[in-house]
């Protein structure tokens, strides 16, 4: 079981974002997706959920994604935006309930406590949304992602979580904790699809890399693949130098300083 | 894992407030309905009828009339109007995730008067066949229309990629009421004397004209507004998170925010064609449901109908004691309580309006 992007095009007014950009995301993979700003990433992202108008296909465990409802989806993927605004003050405990919405987990009442807990917040459960710190309230909203499709396989189908800039504002204990629980839901036999911008944390944790350049696929494989000077120079647009420290077969990604 | 949640700390639990909530509520709303029974100009009492119904005495011909074609339809209404006010309220409010959104104050609320002003001067133009075919439907109807009009043309104006500009919103919403105000006042021109009185009475806001036909002229639609709205409850929780977010949590975004409109215009169009302009309930009642048990939709929408109706029948009770034996327009009572409380709500959220 996979998700498959083809010929994603995404066009703000006349302008694409994405211009024909493919994918194949395993399951039991975590597949991360890398490039400067407005490269297109969360565009891209937006098609993988269905959430922007776009052509091509996108196919979701053997099913095109245009002939399901939002609920079918739900029920197979769960999707952390890059930001979100919370308009009323709910409890920290409510909204990851709100990932429940869709019935699939409904019943499991303890899901949304143990998925607090799994990043980290369980004890925040009856604080005010509204009162978090960025980070916290990152990790809240990742907890309600996991809560809506808890378990990795259901059914036999794997269940996919497409997380927009999971760890950009956590501190570096956080980075790893979400890292892990997003490869261990993989290990699991679910889907992970990932943008990411702290390339050497994915070099540890991705097992495919996607990498946009203006709306393009510049390079997509393996960590050591595409994790090279030259395709992070082009891609960038500046000077970057990759080695290969133990352990061996993860690249390490140093910028070059220029003035030095 | 188990035994890590169990050392937790407890978690209120809201939603069982808001259940012991509706229950309370519906307890103040049964009392209120007394109150409303008890009170008016004569001096007919609700325990001596009910003494004298018990002991199967025949009730006296003013008793029967005060009773049941004077203080039953306007309780009636007062249930109706107090309820859609509120739940429209609540719903705009889920509707453009903003607490500050109603219909009475960002132009929809005129939208529907407008609508209903035209059916009052214009109606009589109309073909017979229209008029016999629409009946006393005719102005909630039109009423209906011009708010879902308004609230379309308010989301469209306000509403960018599934974020509501507050800013926007309410300077649409200044804007809708100017040009609403605006050919109202044209059209009491063309009005002819027995309207023109119509008009007057109705755009003070008051409940003093209820009768039963009233109450079926706007019961039908705001019954079926409030059921399509407590049916949004699960919507407009997901809404809070954007629009994205919902469809992402599997609700139909689309059509949630069509049957949200069309029940906020159902609703606050068949309040306002039965009685006017009356204001703040809609901001008042959720606002402070929200503070006593919680943003929940599910919960906040069954208990702002009941909360609006006993609030909007308590100043009905109060417009007409406060300077009997005349009476005040309801609409100058529920102002000069709820705007004092909306302006301590701006105060407290300062940064609500923010953009
Ligand atoms: N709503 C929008 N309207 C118009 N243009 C947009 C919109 N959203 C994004 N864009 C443009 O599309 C391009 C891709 O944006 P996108 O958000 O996908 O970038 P990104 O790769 O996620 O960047 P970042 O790393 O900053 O999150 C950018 O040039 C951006 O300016
Ligand atoms: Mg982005």
């Amino acid at each position: 079981m996979s998700l498959v992007a083809e010929e994603i095009r995404v066009a703000y007014g006349r302008r694409e974002a994405v211009r024909g950009v493919g994918l194949v995301a395993l399951a039991g993979h975590v597949t991360a997706i890398v490039g400067p700003n407005g490269s297109g990433k969360s565009t891209f992202l937006g098609a993988l959920t269905g959430s922007l108008p776009f052509r091509g296909t996108v196919i979701l465990n053997g099913r095109d994604i245009a002939t399901l409802k939002p609920w079918q989806q739900a029920a197979e993927r769960a999707v952390l935006p890059q930001a979100t605004h919370l308009a009323f003050p709910f409890t920290v405990i409510e909204v990851v309930r709100l990932g429940l919405q869709s019935g699939i987990a409904g019943a499991r009442s303890d899901v949304p406590m143990r998925a607090l807990a799994r990043v980290g917040l369980a004890h925040h459960a009856g604080r005010s949304f509204q009162d978090l710190s960025g980070g916290e309230a990152q990790r809240v909203m990742l907890a309600r992602v996991l809560a809506q499709v808890w378990e990795p396989v259901a059914e036999g189908r794997p269940r996919w979580l497409l997380l927009d800039e999971p760890v950009s504002s956590l501190d570096i204990a956080h980075q790893v904790q979400v890292m892990e629980i997003a490869r261990s839901f993989a290990r699991a036999g679910g889907g992970v699809v990932a943008v990411m911008h702290d390339l050497n944390l994915t070099a540890l944790h991705a097992d495919r890399i996607l990498v946009l350049c203006e709306g393009r696929r510049l390079a997509f494989g393996a960590p050591s693949e595409v994790l090279t000077s030259d395709i992070l120079s082009r891609a960038y647009g500046c000077n970057l130098g990759v080695s290969v420290p133990p352990p061996p077969g993860v690249p390490y990604v140093l910028p070059h300083a220029a003035s030095l | 894992m188990a035994a890590v949640l169990e050392d937790l700390p407890a978690v209120p639990d809201r939603m069982a407030r808001a259940r012991a909530l509706h229950w309370g509520l519906a307890g103040l709303l049964v009392l209120a309905c007394i109150a409303s029974l008890e009170t008016g100009a004569t001096g007919v009492s609700l325990s001596g009828v009910a003494t004298r119904l018990v002991q199967g005495v025949e009730l006296t011909r003013t008793e029967r009339v005060v009773l049941y074609d004077i203080r039953l339809p306007r309780l009636a209404m007062g249930l109706l109007v107090g309820a859609a006010l509120a739940v429209s309220g609540a719903v705009m409010q889920g509707l453009f995730r903003n607490p500050l959104a109603d219909p009475g104050l960002v132009g929809v609320g005129a939208g529907a008067g407008l609508g209903a002003i035209l059916a009052i001067v214009l109606g009589a133009a109309l073909p017979g066949w229209l008029l016999g075919l629409t009946g006393n439907q005719l102005t909630p109807f039109a009423a209906f229309l011009g708010g879902w009009a308004s609230t379309l043309l308010l989301y469209r104006v306000s509403t960018r990629q599934g974020r509501t500009s507050v800013a926007t919103m309410l300077l649409a919403g200044i804007a809708l009421g100017a040009l609403a105000g605006a050919v109202s006042g044209i059209l009491v021109y063309v009005a002819d004397d027995r309207q023109l009185r119509d008009l007057t009475f109705w755009g003070l806001g008051s409940l003093a004209g209820a009768s039963w036909i009233k109450v079926l002229a706007a019961g039908p639609l705001i019954l079926l507004a409030l059921g399509a709205a407590f049916a949004l409850g699960r919507g407009l929780n997901g809404l809070a998170l954007g629009e994205a977010t919902a469809a992402h949590i599997g609700i139909d975004v689309q059509r949630m925010k069509s049957v949200a409109i069309l029940a906020v215009a159902a609703a606050t169009g068949a309040a306002v064609a039965v009685s006017g302009g009356i204001g703040f309930i809609g901001i008042v009642v959720p606002h402070l449901l929200r503070l006593a048990s919680g943003p929940d939709h599910r919960t906040l929408l069954p208990n702002a109908a009941l909360l609006g109706a006993t609030l909007l029948i308590l100043a009905d009770v109060i417009a007409r004691v406060a300077i009997a034996p005349a009476e005040l327009p309801i609409g100058i009572v529920t102002a000069i309580l709820g705007a004092p409380v909306f302006l301590w709500i701006l105060l407290k959220r300062r940064g609500l309006v923010a953009p």
